[in-house]
């Protein structure tokens, strides 16, 4: 395993694309809290420092479109005939890639959240705003930021091996989150289970950014949205295992 | 034990039978040429070996073990499959050191390779911008990773020029002279016959022969064709002298286990007129039409 974790692990890294998706949406959190953190105007009474590191949530988008990269990339160029050959067993290359997107995604949301807090927080008190959090809501943000992007990475890669098709996984893992999942979360009554059980609303409470009054909290939360990332892994491997890889 | 062993291997896609009770097996120190026509199910049975597609029925073995359960995959076997095999924006160098990281094997080894191939002038570059030679040559390095006892080449040759077929046909035949198992698909005969020691092949997913290559030659004849007024003559001269003669038409006769040369001087002492002296056909693509009964049009 420790040998299809570091070929994993080297294959992500050379590679324009994952490169791309790393520093893009880190540059794009730390434009956004920039910009945010000198021209927002707080009142003493906003949590400004909780709203600031939501920004940083938006890795986790990113985190989930590298895990079905992970795999989809590789049916997309044919890689996966040499991957396979050099590791025959399909559940063994699933499970290291799902090892290589649990640390890819950790890191990323972890440095962006780490970034955006370092960076955002002292324009914050420079300007007097106050952060209106304390050390404890700032850490616990940025590890739930850190975990939902690992969750997420790894869901990906259950979803890249599920679908194959890189565009179609990605087209339909984001409009999922972005179209169907918050048009679902304004039917009355049942908004308030979307917002906790459902993945987008799952990934939001793990990052501790959960809109509810009364929110499942963040490991409760972590929790699901793993269970959703463990179903999408099994299914994946699952059909992986079945299917012909003929180019 | 053979080195590789296709033992009734079927495939079945849909209501398509791409494989039907395929059986053929591969010997170490030869290379076996598997033949036929595009789309005769060479690529699935390939595939099938190397654990890439699953067969409806029977086995493939490479040293008596199916592709999934060799215990060193990249040590025992190396594959070179059509189609893309390289991530377009990763350098050559670095897809074998993905590749190499995965067997256990050194990046000592990838540069080695690289050397060897002659591609370590463009190492460092975006496999995406190589030739179909150079990504030939990319795809042999990587299946030699691994020092294999066996290789397999889906259609090698194709997109190679002139002096890149030559090369990769000597290549192959100082693998097989170390005692290597090659086993090496193609569906262009002419590549075949210079290179190949035993011929298996196929249509419609079906063995229709293996067997040496000279074998294979023979039975299609072959031989010297002579032709011209005394040529019933000719024949009875060679016939005394222990040739194998044939009456071809009219005024022609079919000689074989003489050479051209031979036939010559029995021409020159006999004193007899002849109008053509020349081998007979290109016999291995007549036998190769015959065995698969593809047509002349387009495949």
């Amino acid at each position: 395993m420790s040998r299809a974790l570091s070929a994993e692990l080297f294959k992500l890294r050379t590679t324009r694309t994952s490169w791309a998706v790393v520093l893009g949406s880190i540059g794009l959190v730390v434009l956004i809290s920039v910009l945010a953190a000198t021209t927002g105007s707080f009142s003493v009474t906003d949590d400004a420092g909780r709203d600031l590191l939501e920004i940083a949530g938006l890795v986790q988008l990113f985190a989930l479109v590298l895990g079905i990269l992970a795999i989809a990339t590789e049916f997309r160029h044919g890689t996966i005939t040499p991957s396979l050959l050099a590791v025959p067993d399909r559940t063994r290359l699933v499970l290291a890639k799902l090892i290589c997107a649990l640390i890819a995604g950790a890191l990323l949301g972890l440095a962006a959240a780490a970034l955006c807090a370092v960076i955002a927080l002292p324009i914050l008190s420079a300007r007097d705003a106050g952060a209106g959090s304390d050390s404890t809501t700032i850490i616990n943000l940025i590890l739930g930021n850190t975990a939902a992007c690992a969750l997420f990475a790894a869901l990906g890669v259950g979803l890249g091996a599920l679908i194959r098709n890189q565009v179609g996984a990605i087209i339909g893992a984001l409009g999922y989150l972005f179209v169907v999942e918050p048009l679902l979360g304004v039917i009355p009554g049942f908004d308030d289970v979307v917002q906790k059980w459902f993945p987008g609303g799952a990934s939001n409470e793990a990052a501790g950014t959960s809109g509810l009054d009364d929110p499942l909290g963040q490991i409760p939360g972590g929790l699901v949205l793993a269970a959703y990332a463990a179903f999408f892994l099994v299914a994946g491997i699952v059909v992986i295992r079945r299917r012909d890889v003929s180019a | 034990m053979p080195a590789i062993d296709v033992s009734g291997v079927t495939k079945r896609f849909g209501s398509t039978l791409a494989v039907d009770d395929l059986s053929f097996t591969v010997d170490r120190g030869h290379i076996t040429a598997f033949l036929g026509p595009n789309g005769a199910g060479k690529t699935t049975t390939l595939r099938i070996l190397l654990g890439l597609v699953n067969a409806t029925g029977g086995t493939a073995t490479i040293d008596g073990k199916p592709y999934g359960a060799l215990e060193d995959p990249v040590g025992t076997v190396g594959a070179v499959l059509d189609g893309g095999m390289f991530h377009p924006g990763r350098s050559g160098r670095n897809h074998l050191r993905g590749v190499a990281r995965a067997a256990g094997v050194s990046d000592a080894r990838v540069d080695e390779l690289l050397e060897l191939v002659a591609l370590a002038h463009a190492a460092d570059r975006r496999a995406g911008g190589y030739s179909l030679g150079m990504r030939q040559r990319l795809g042999l390095a990587t299946a030699l990773l691994g020092d294999p006892e066996v290789l397999v080449l889906d259609e090698p040759a194709n997109g190679l020029d002139p002096q890149g077929i030559r090369w990769l046909r000597d290549f192959l035949r100082t693998l097989a002279g170390e005692g290597r198992a090659v086993l090496v698909s193609s569906h262009v005969l002419a590549e075949v016959a210079q290179t190949a020691d035993e011929v298996v092949v196929i249509a419609h997913g079906k063995s229709v022969a293996q067997a040496p290559l000279a074998e294979l030659t023979a039975r299609s004849g072959g031989g010297m064709r002579v032709a011209g007024p005394d040529a019933a003559r000719l024949g009875d001269q060679l016939r005394a002298g222990g040739a194998d003669v044939h009456v071809d038409g009219e005024r022609a006769i079919l000689v074989r286990g003489r050479s051209g040369e031979e036939i010559g001087r029995v021409i020159a002492a006999g004193g007899i007129v002849i109008s053509e002296l020349a081998p007979a056909g290109s016999s291995l693509e007549e036998i190769f039409f015959e065995l698969t009964g593809a047509e002349g049009g387009p495949s």
